[in-house]
């Protein structure tokens, strides 16, 4: 009981920490199971980009406004690049679309095959790509540029009290 | 246990901001091996390295290699692009002619060079442009035509530039060409053989005979569908029409960064494989036709996508027909290999043929006589040179 009371605080400490810094978290073998061990029990939206992907930087911004919009929406924000990209252009990047302080991730493996079969084994790697996580761990993914309308639905039918203790 | 938990939390915390620190700056960096075979056996790679390009030469297949050649003498922004790579290929006296591109701003419009060698691979040319235009090119390709001319074709922006100043919409590029009459040393004029084309995947270039390229790419159909289309030219200067090689039905208003692979057999046939995960069907397929102007077979998969296959790639070497790509299955990538004798009608069991547990470039064919070998670049193993039995 207290155990896992200690690891929900590391957790949370983490979850904070990430949430603080300006450059991007590295994301790289086993940050998938992190992330959701983070944000377990709490729905959550995990918005997958790209600095090489045209659409991502156009939809970017769209994501700055429903933020404003929705205090309820938990928002993850990882940089998918097949290949490392520089963590300044990431953070700069967010921070021009009204994304900055958010939880922030950014592929650092060359091994890409492995980051995306831990996310999702039949994810081709296409961006953008967006995973909305309930409390239950029930994963609903919208592939290509997200229909904000759906998000903002799937947002309304989450239960509001997100603490159980 | 309670202490290991405390342990593991602090190596979270930790961990987490000592990497943060060791990838900060600098740009993506390539890395690719491209290689080609001399008329005498001798294999040639260009390697991409951070900001160059070198040559590096084997006399023993790939067991060792001479001291690296630089082709780029000045540090330079390579274009790093998932399907970017140098090409090399070598003529029939021995000296290699290799393309490249580099990025010119961070919006990724890009510069193709070539640069030649007139002394057996020993030093190279200045490189030059591919072309006079300087909107944007990328994912050259170099290819020696039966006769030995030097053809390069890429993927080309002008016709975007030129819509735009007009108001008008332009989707993705335009596929342009150039021959070179002095062996590669430098193109001529460049001439557009159509527009629309999907923007950031490499193209595959075979011939149907002296002066008539065949190229296969991901084109933009009506509705931003980004299936693959087949132009063989009719003559040096005339391409001939589009043929679609099959209808995936990919509605993309991105670029997948993940192009097809084309050889044509002696008989005049015609084998792609491609990468799609289009609304009609999703994964790696194959598909043959009997000629330039015969339909294409209906698509056979390769793999399924729950392993991630990708990065096809086919060389017909006589009567064989191979065929590699990429598969991951959670720990390892793979290589997987299938041959045909009949033309690309029937397959071989699909056998691994190599593997690696880190990241790698794409899986390569090349052939010198009658053997056909993978050429694979990975991280953990470094470069290999692997045979491949005629009669799998």
């Amino acid at each position: 009981m207290r155990l896992s009371i200690l690891v929900a605080l590391l957790l949370a400490l983490v979850a904070i920490r990430h949430a603080e810094a300006a450059d991007p978290l590295p994301f790289e073998r086993g940050s998938w199971a992190r992330l959701r061990a983070s944000h377990a029990g709490e729905p959550t939206v995990i918005h997958f980009w790209g600095l090489t992907c045209g659409p991502c930087l156009v939809e970017l911004p769209h994501w700055g406004k429903l933020l404003a919009e929705r205090p309820d929406l938990r928002l993850v924000l990882v940089a998918a690049d097949p290949l490392p990209q520089d963590p300044e252009r990431v953070a700069t990047t967010l921070r021009g679309a009204g994304l900055d302080g958010r939880e922030s991730w950014s592929f650092i493996d060359r091994f890409y095959e492995r980051l995306r079969y831990e996310i999702d084994p039949a994810w081709a790697g296409e961006l953008p790509r967006t995973v909305m996580i309930d409390r239950d761990g029930k994963a609903t993914v919208l592939p290509g540029v997200a229909d904000l309308n759906r998000v903002r639905a799937w947002l309304d039918a989450q239960p509001k009290s997100t603490h159980q203790e | 246990m309670r202490r290991v938990l405390l342990g593991l939390g602090l190596l979270l915390l930790l961990g987490g901001s000592a990497v943060a620190q060791h990838h900060g700056g600098g740009s993506a960096e390539a890395f690719t091996a491209t290689p080609a075979f001399g008329p005498d056996g001798a294999l040639w790679l260009a390697r991409a390295m951070k900001d160059r390009i070198v040559v590096v030469k084997s006399a023993d297949l790939g067991r060792t290699f001479g001291p690296p050649v630089a082709v780029t003498p000045e540090p330079m922004t390579l274009d790093w692009g998932p399907d970017a790579r140098p090409h090399i290929v070598v003529d029939a006296g021995g000296n290699p002619i290799v393309t490249f591109a580099i990025f010119q701003d961070q919006r990724f419009n890009g510069r193709a060079f070539s640069a030649r060698s007139t002394d057996q691979g020993a030093s190279f040319s200045k490189p030059q442009p591919l072309t006079a235009n300087t909107t944007s090119q990328r994912f050259e390709t170099v290819a020696i035509d039966p006769a030995g001319r030097v053809f390069a074709v890429w993927l080309d922006k002008r016709n975007v530039a030129a819509a735009r100043t007009k108001g008008q919409d332009y989707p993705g590029a335009a596929l342009g060409y150039a021959w070179s009459d002095n062996g590669g040393g430098s193109f001529g004029d460049t001439s557009i053989a159509l527009d629309n084309t999907c923007e950031c995947c490499r193209l595959g270039v075979a011939f149907a005979g002296p002066g008539r390229p065949a190229i296969v790419f991901r084109n933009i159909f009506e509705g931003s569908i980004r299936d693959h289309a087949v132009v063989t030219f009719k003559d040096a200067t005339t391409p001939g029409p589009l043929r679609r090689v099959s209808v995936d039905d990919w509605k993309l208003e991105a670029c997948p960064h993940h192009g097809p692979s084309l050889a044509v057999a002696p008989d005049g046939s015609y084998h792609v494989a491609w990468f799609t995960d289009g609304a009609a069907r999703k994964g790696l397929f194959y598909a043959r036709a009997d000629s330039a102007d015969a339909a294409f077979s209906a698509p056979r998969a390769l793999s399924s996508p729950d392993r991630q296959p990708a990065r096809p790639y086919l060389l017909a070497n006589g009567k064989a027909m191979h065929l590699v790509w990429k598969e991951f299955d959670g720990t390892k990538v793979e290589v997987r290999w299938q041959a045909s004798h009949d033309s690309g009608r029937t397959w071989s069991e699909v056998r691994t043929v190599a593997a690696t547990a880190d990241a790698s470039d794409h899986p390569l064919l090349v052939a010198h006589g009658n053997r056909a070998y993978l050429s694979w670049l990975t991280k953990a193993e470094g470069y290999r040179l692997i045979a491949l039995e005629d009669q799998p």
